[in-house]
């Protein structure tokens, strides 16, 4: 067994003992309103959810979010935009792979276009030169191919380290990690795991630096930050699926008249 | 400097007009449409024109109270709690709600500096109208955004805002919600809660 598996695996043995501890209360049967709402939040693992909402949240303030501050503040913006393109660069082939797996001809034409542009003209990554020529980016995960094939999402889970999910979705996660991703099959030794590791950790705070303000803004503008949570993350993985079913493109950038 | 200083004064006599400034012949979508470009102009010109924090603050309130319908979407908000509530309650928190609401919106006046709205098509969705735009900062990516315009007060205005797939009546629903399920169900519990978020320092 590789290394990397152990922490996934005490995560999901975590989770599965906390999950058989906490369960939600359902409103009482002469509540038609409270009931309906109950079914619409979706969420019987509540009391679970929200423990491991507070465990990750303390992780953050502890120590993502100072990270994500120092690495916003320290590096130069040219050289952050840099690593966040090629993150995504490195993340095109299971882009693609989900792409032609979900039957979508132009996203995948796109992702495609995107990696052989971005990978030559845009210095391995580093400068998204195909979003300037009209080929924006978009995401594409395992999680939303099962959404396309037909598997609903199920309760909502918020899983500790990775956050807002649901079983499909991170069973997604897990076969776009441990299965799609080229870069997990090729090469091994000190080095290569290095470089994953290397890699993970930097798209974490890359990832987590992106949205300094805006969860800032949530927690400070939200009464229950959990339920808010909840709400958003599901309405923005819906709006990410539905553009998938259509086959629609990224928002490209309108060039300045 | 001077065809700025114009910019803003057209932008502030355009807001002194009433909000639907299309011909009775054109249907719900067009003047939904012609609702959504006229505000981005008027944002954009407030955003990227002269003045203090405090003008544009300003000017902000007024664009924002002509073109959504503060009421309809705060009605909306609170769900099936609005029947519970009393008059005094229903009062109370629609006051409060437009409040938050502007701290929030007015908060924000300094990161519009740069902003530009590109607005798309306009198709009905379910009784109301979606008028689809772009909305681009410099340094970040564009966003994808969404007006939903209803005529339920005669005039058309704006009821929700989807950016990218987050409707943020919705979101705002489930907020309350869980903060009324966490508290007896009891909306006074809710108003006070909102006088703190209106009157902390933004």
């Amino acid at each position: 067994m590789r290394p990397s598996f152990r922490p996934l695996l005490l995560t999901l043995a975590l989770l599965a003992s906390a999950a058989l501890a906490g369960c939600a209360t359902p409103p009482p049967a002469d509540d038609p309103d409270a009931i309906a709402e109950f079914k619409e939040n979706n969420d019987p693992l509540e009391p679970t959810n929200r423990f491991f909402y507070q465990v990750n949240d303390a992780l953050d303030t502890v120590l993502l979010k100072p990270l994500a501050i120092g690495y916003r503040g320290l590096l130069p913006a040219p050289l952050l935009t840099g690593v966040h393109n090629a993150l995504s660069n490195l993340g095109a082939p299971v882009v693609l792979a989900n792409d032609v797996m979900q039957g979508k001809p132009q996203r995948a034409g796109h992702t495609l276009t995107r990696f052989v542009i971005n990978s030559t003209i845009g210095v391995g990554g580093l400068i998204d030169v195909a979003t300037d020529l009209g080929w924006p980016g978009h995401d594409a995960d395992f999680g939303m191919t099962l959404a396309v094939w037909g598997v609903p999402d199920g309760v909502f889970l918020f899983l500790p380290v990775l956050g807002p999910s649901n079983p499909r979705d991170a069973v997604g996660f897990g076969v776009d990690t441990f299965g799609l991703d080229p870069w997990g099959w090729v090469g091994k030794g000190v080095t290569v795991s290095d470089l994953r590791l290397t890699r993970t950790g930097v798209s974490a705070v890359d990832t987590r630096a992106g949205f300094l303000d805006d969860l800032d803004k949530l927690k400070a503008q939200a009464l229950d930050p959990y339920a808010t949570i909840r709400s958003l993350s599901r309405q923005f993985r819906a709006g990410k699926i539905e553009d998938a079913r259509g086959d629609v493109t990224g928002t490209a950038v309108k060039k300045s008249p | 400097m001077i065809t700025r200083r114009l910019l803003l004064g057209s932008s502030l006599v355009l807001l002194a007009l009433p909000a639907p400034m299309v011909p009775a012949w054109a249907d719900a979508t067009d003047a939904a449409r012609g609702l959504i470009v006229q505000l981005g102009k008027q944002l954009t010109d407030v955003a990227n024109g002269p003045g203090s924090a405090e003008e544009r603050r300003a000017a902000l309130d007024k664009l924002v109270d002509a073109a959504v319908d503060v009421e309809a979407v705060a009605r909306f908000c609170l769900g099936r709690f609005w029947r519970t509530a009393t008059a005094e309650q229903q009062r109370d928190y629609v006051k409060l709600f437009r409040a938050v609401l502007m701290r929030n919106i007015t908060g924000k006046a300094g990161e519009y500096k740069g902003v530009a709205m590109d607005v798309g098509k306009a198709q009905p969705r379910e009784s109301d109208v979606a008028v689809s735009s772009v909305v681009s900062r410099p340094g970040n990516a564009p966003n994808k955004v969404d007006w939903i315009v209803g005529t339920a007060s005669g005039a058309p205005r704006i009821i929700d805002v989807v950016a990218e797939g987050t409707s943020l009546r919705l979101t705002q629903r489930s907020d309350y919600s869980a903060f009324l399920a966490s508290h007896n169900n009891d909306v006074q519990a809710l108003i006070e809660a909102m006088k703190a978020q209106a009157a902390a320092p933004g």
